[in-house]
């Protein structure tokens, strides 16, 4: 594939101060890492020539005679000859590699950089972060650290975006929701006394409020691959709903994201744990399971195991952790060995499904009704006495043969041990059969009794008492066991130090969110980052390691991730702190100069447009027409689907379409099969759950256009549209929509229309689905 | 205010290949262009191949469930002679199979279906297709396939994408992200459905994984409108759609000046498209123009009735339209010997499902001279056992150790079969071939080096054969 180069402007700009002296992180390791590392890297069995370039010591040392690596003697480097000879079973990387050849000034670095020395530098993001230098506080620092790139590449930064785009994109990037009218009029009013209290303000009041959990909420169910079913060929639904409302509320009421770490990685085995604990263990339950016939149940406990390990690699660490399943890590320094001590923290849990009470619920009321219900029965039993033990004693004897198992279990009872069910039971075959007011006395107990055994299910993690042992599984093979191994943390971040005796799942836990932890703070941070200007600092949000994109702004970077730590892992925080930067602030318009220098915006001299996500897609579309239903919480929802969408798995799965307002949920809400995502929002690029997700694809399809224009869904909110246009006008539209009044000459394309089409061309712009 | 036209232009590929941007400087800048193809404004454009190609488009029909070689193309006279004697535990020693732990058995299983040579090639193929058999000499057998995994939903994933496991780009999507599409009014790689349900494993196995969800598969349905929310809603006339789509195109476009978003131009030619599709889409499933030969060659009785013969024609007419990768997916291939999935009853039923078709499918695109760059592909995602599996009637269970595939056309060798079982068809006895040699062979086909051909995921360079060694195999190309 031909990859796009940096421009020279950007490169200037990120080799100003590296003239003076080569940075081995930046433009050294990503060299041998993409081009060596995989043949002569950190995985020692698969190492070729007996060679390692990724430590000094391995490229410096003699071997055969000759040295890969002479410090300041390029001709006596071996890799400096190999590099560039002719001879095709000699030169490096060998043709049969498929390597991007190496461009002339990455030539150029490597030769100045072994003539300086070769020195080596510990990888970036092993080592802790350090608060940079910068005199200004919160945002103001964010912006010294961005504006200082500016001012060495020479560019200017875009002016502010104007107050209502301003107030869209600060809406949908902290709510998932376009502000209304009342919200734009209120802003504007309120920035005519104080511009910056008014933005300020309005910060506040959305990160506040409810909505603000449910937008972040599903960039964390992303993460933790949460869908409503069981996936593979059966697919099952699951409910496990009560986890994603854990999420939501722990957002909402900024539970520290290390406490928010802790508890869904073992929640269970905390001292205090208690319900809302246990939900938060699902995170780890959100693995497909499969129920096909004939399988190995183990080989796929075994699976979602190694799914639980490369997830919490890739979610929390930024390392491919998985790579290390059947064999040493190829680019970073995990062992195979580390791999399965992950494992071993993630094998000795029972996988329960357990009943969780729920606020919606009047428990007391429900078993009091139940209660009352039976006693009815009861009752109207006790008086039927004489005819039941009439039948008992002849015609049950005489058709004793026909019998359903539960009468006979109950006729086996003596009379007086049997209970309310048991009489009822027997009344029903015998001579109650065509008793219509016995019939109705007994499905009310039975409804009422249902209703109290009905609460919510939810999936969790349950530690096992006997400890399963756990053994390096060669070649990531399960029938193929090698040595024992203990659970332990990886070894080249900062020490496992549990106090004493077997460590578990808490223990680990704890060490992700330890103060050491060069990584999580840092992964954390950039993916946020990320949610805000489209792209991490980081680019490669889930690879921190030796493959990964070395970071555009590494102090801001640190900057934030120190930030992070000492306010308490307080997310709203940080969201705040980016929110109210001037970067955040500025116009995404693309500018010629920019174009030129810097296209791809790392310098940050202007925003990013960004299209919504598919829920928010959906979710914009309802507010801005008016049908949104603004409930949080509680079990998904069926809104409409087009006729076909279930039969296209294996077992057809029932979609009984939801009435009233569960119609109009947000997107969030939906119910997911993994096999048949719901289409309206797989086409926008949803993740179907069956992985962790942590950074969507924003892909741009024809489908999509169909989707807008035809969904039934999408069509109701252009009738309910069709509606404001005639009552509010165009213009009062047009602004729900994009939350900018529409000029004339747009105006004048929309006025030539009836309103049902020109509501149904304005929920299809471009800009409705975008956040500028 | 600048022309939305000339701004349409200017995309993201133009600047970086026609402003003479410096070629290549710091290993950080590989993953810029991540999740943006060359051309953002199309990401779907006809894109320049690794070598050249042999064949332009894959018809793959998937015969979902695993059918039996064993019945159709493996001739073994070892099972009759054997019948219900147990196969040598050299065989299966240490071997797993599906259903170990209840209907699995290790009797070998003989059966009542008669073998013959056929036309000058000399193929074996059993009385089941005798349409197929007509064909033989088009068709280029390979009896030893291999696969990893021998549960349906793994091995359908693995045979898709390469890997057991969810989130990896499949066959289709692989193709035309490396190849665009030659067709403008329709999806680049679509799906059809035949059978009684949808395949297990449904949508993971058309997806486009990691790579943008523009290469995902579009299943084409038979009932109702054939691509989801393809028609205009109740009470919308066309005139009224067009007049839709031409204000949120001078919005958009007037949006775009200001902005300077390529990603509007490719929205706005995303509509275009969406719009095209109104019409051809319906028009490739309008059987009308079709012949009674044309029907009758392929065994249609009723063209209104989705059926396997249905989607073997769909198929012919979406090549014709530059479709770069049609699959058909037919299920209830799965004869372990239960009540509805037995080789009694139901295998002769399916045969006969599919017999005509597929055969019919091989001589139309002959006679119209498409079949030299279009594969055609036949197979499941593993085969059957030779040994007996007892259920209320006899069945074979999983196998995932030696099964036929069969290809035609797209510079497979006509009349060839390849590969070797041994005396019972449970492993190969010469010539191996791995699921990860069909991926490279019909990536090459394709014009693509499945070494090249990759997406950069989480420090990886993913391919459709992974990591492990895979071959193009190179005797059964002409």
């Amino acid at each position: 594939m031909v990859r796009p180069a940096l421009l020279p402007a950007l490169t200037a700009f990120l080799c100003a101060s590296v003239q003076a002296e080569i940075s081995f992180n930046r433009e050294i390791r990503p060299i041998l890492s993409e081009q060596c590392f995989s043949c002569h890297g950190f995985d020692a069995k698969h190492r070729k020539a007996d060679l390692r370039l990724d430590t000094r010591e391995g490229a410096l040392a003699e071997n055969e005679g000759v040295r890969a690596i002479v410090p300041g003697d390029l001709g006596k480097s071996e890799l400096w000859k190999r590099l560039h000879s002719k001879d095709a079973d000699e030169v490096m990387p060998p043709p049969e590699a498929h390597k991007p050849k190496l461009t002339t000034k990455q030539l150029a670095t490597l030769r100045r950089w072994i003539e300086e020395g070769a020195r080596y530098e510990p990888h970036w993001a092993f080592t802790a972060p350090v608060r940079p230098s910068v005199t200004e506080k919160g945002p103001a620092a964010v912006d010294a650290l961005i504006d200082r790139g500016l001012r060495e590449a020479g560019l200017t930064a875009s002016p502010e975006v104007a107050p209502e785009k301003l107030l869209r994109r600060l809406s949908l990037d902290l709510t998932g929701l376009p502000p209304s009218p009342a919200e734009l009029d209120a802003y504007l009013q309120a920035r005519t006394k104080n511009p910056e209290a008014a933005y300020a303000a309005e910060v506040e009041r959305l990160l506040a409020a409810p909505a603000y959990g449910e937008r972040w909420g599903r960039w964390w169910l992303d993460q933790a691959r949460y869908a409503d079913s069981n996936g593979y060929s059966v697919d099952a639904p699951r409910s496990i709903w009560k986890f994603r409302d854990w999420v939501v509320n722990a957002l909402n009421a900024d539970l520290p994201f290390d406490r928010f770490t802790v508890e869904q990685l073992a929640g269970d085995l905390l001292p205090d744990a208690g319900e809302s604990q246990r939900i938060a263990t699902g995170f780890h339950r959100n693995t497909p399971l499969n129920q096909e016939g004939g399988i190995d149940v183990e080989q796929f406990r075994i699976d979602s195991v190694f799914d639980r390990v490369g997830t919490t690699g890739t979610v929390w660490l930024g390392l491919t952790v998985g790579c290390a399943q059947c064999h040493d890590h190829k680019f970073d320094p995990i062992t195979q060995k580390e791999f399965y001590r992950m494992f071993a923290f993630f094998n000795n849990q029972d996988e329960p499904t357990v009943k969780v009470s729920d606020a919606a619920r009047d428990e007391a009321g429900l078993a009091a009704a139940a209660r009352d219900a039976e006693k009815a029965l009861g009752a109207w039993l006790d008086q039927k006495a004489a005819a039941l033990k009439q039948w008992e004693t002849g015609p049950a004897k005489a058709a004793s043969a026909k019998l359903s198992g539960s009468v006979k279990a109950a006729l086996r009872k003596p009379a007086a041990k049997r209970s309310v069910t048991d009489r009822a039971t027997l009344y029903a075959a015998g001579p109650g059969a065509t008793d219509k007011e016995f019939k109705t006395l007994q499905k009310k107990a039975k409804d009422a009794a249902d209703l109290r055994d009905g609460a919510p299910t939810t999936l969790v993690l349950k530690e096992r008492d006997q400890t399963r042992k756990t053994h390096l599984l060669t070649a990531g093979d399960f029938t193929r066991p090698a040595e024992e191994v203990t659970p332990g943390a990886l070894s080249v971040l900062h020490a496992f130090r549990p106090d004493q005796g077997p460590v578990n799942r808490l223990d680990l836990a704890r060490w992700i969110v330890a103060k050491d932890n060069p990584l999580t703070a840092r992964v954390i941070a950039n993916r946020v980052w990320q949610a805000y200007f489209g792209r991490g600092i980081v680019e490669t949000d889930n690879d921190f390691g030796s493959q990964g994109t070395p970071p555009s702004h590494p102090e801001l970077l640190d900057w934030l991730a120190v930030e992070l730590v000492e306010r308490g892992w307080s997310l709203k925080s940080l969201h705040r702190t980016i929110v109210l930067t001037r970067a955040y602030r500025r116009d995404s318009a693309e500018r010629a100069d920019l174009t030129e220098k810097d296209p791809d915006n790392r310098l940050l001299a202007r925003q990013t447009r960004i299209r919504l996500d598919a829920e928010l897609v959906r979710d914009s579309a309802l507010a801005a027409s008016g049908l949104l239903t603004r409930k949080v919480g509680g079990p998904p929802v069926y809104p409409p689907i087009p006729e076909g969408v279930m039969s296209l798995g294996q077992v057809k799965r029932a979609w009984n379409t939801s009435k009233g307002e569960d119609r109009t949920r947000r997107g969030l809400y939906t119910f997911t099969y993994r096999v048949t995502p719901p289409p309206a929002l797989a086409v926008f690029d949803a993740p179907d759950g069956l992985a962790s997700c942590t950074r969507r694809n924003r892909s741009n399809t024809p489908l999509q256009a169909l989707t807008l224009l035809n969904d039934p869904a999408f069509f109701e909110a252009a009738q309910a549209m069709a509606k404001v246009i005639e009552k509010e006008g165009l213009a009062a539209a047009f602004r729900r929509c994009t939350s900018r009044p529409p000029e004339t000459s747009e105006l004048r394309i929309l006025s030539g229309l009836d309103p049902l089409s020109a509501a149904r061309a304005l929920l299809n712009l471009d800009e409705t689905i975008t956040r500028d | 205010m600048t022309d939305p036209l000339r701004l349409l232009g200017r995309t993201r590929r133009h600047f970086f290949r026609d402003c003479g941007v410096g070629v290549g400087s710091l290993a950080l800048t590989s993953l810029l262009a991540q999740d943006k193809p060359a051309s953002a404004a199309d990401p779907l454009a006809p894109k320049q191949p690794h070598h050249r190609p042999k064949a332009k488009s894959i018809i793959y029909l998937f015969m979902a469930g695993g059918p039996s070689q064993l019945e159709f193309f493996d001739h073994k006279p070892k099972l009759n002679e054997l019948n219900g004697q147990p196969i040598p535990a050299s065989f299966i020693e240490g071997k797993r199979f599906a259903f170990m732990g209840s209907s699995h058995r290790v009797n070998l299983l003989g059966h009542d279906k008669k073998f013959k040579r056929h036309g000058r090639s000399g193929a074996w193929v059993s009385d089941m297709l005798p349409h197929t058999a007509s064909v033989a000499d088009e068709l280029c057998f390979v009896k030893t396939c291999k696969t990893d995994l021998f549960n349906h939903a793994p091995a359908k994933l693995f045979m898709n994408t390469g890997s057991g496991l969810f989130g990896r780009p499949s066959m289709g999507a692989w193709m035309t992200y490396g190849l665009g599409s030659e067709c403008a009014d329709l999806p680049g790689f679509v799906v059809l459905q035949s059978g009684p349900r949808g395949p297990r494993g449904g949508a993971s196995l058309w997806s486009s994984g990691m790579l943008p969800s523009t290469y995902q598969g579009v299943p084409l349905r038979a009932q109702g409108e054939p691509i989801l929310n393809l028609t205009n809603p109740a009470g919308v006339a066309a005139t009224d759609q067009r007049k839709v789509i031409d204000a949120v195109r001078e919005l958009n476009a007037g949006r775009l000046a200001k902005t300077g978003d390529d990603e509007i131009a490719a929205r706005l030619n995303a509509y275009e498209m969406a719009y095209r599709m109104q019409t051809s889409a319906p028009a490739v499933m309008d059987l009308k123009g079709e012949s009674k030969a044309t029907l009758d060659l392929y065994g249609i009785k009723d063209p209104g009735e989705s059926s396997f013969a249905r989607n073997c024609l769909l198929a012919r007419r979406l090549v014709e339209r530059g479709v770069r990768f049609i699959q058909l997916y037919d299920t209830n291939w799965d004869h372990h010997g239960g009540v509805t999935e037995n080789l009694q009853k139901h295998l002769p039923m399916k045969a006969k499902d599919i017999d005509q078709a597929c055969a019919g499918l091989v001589r139309d695109l002959k006679s119209r001279g498409l079949l030299d760059d279009t594969i055609v592909v036949w197979g499941g995602e593993f085969g059957r056992t030779p040994m007996g599996e007892v259920r209320e009637f006899t069945g074979r269970n999983h196998h995932i150790d030696a099964f036929t595939m069969w290809f035609a056309g797209g510079g497979f060798r006509p009349g060839m079969t390849w590969g070797e079982t041994d005396e019972f068809g449970f492993g190969a006895a010469k010539d191996p071939v791995h699921v990860r040699d069909v991926h490279a062979t019909l990536l090459h086909q394709m014009g693509l080096n499945h070494e090249r051909l990759s997406v950069k995921s989480q420090g990886l360079d993913v391919r459709l054969t992974g990591v492990n060694p895979a071959k193009v195999l190179k005797p059964l190309l002409a």
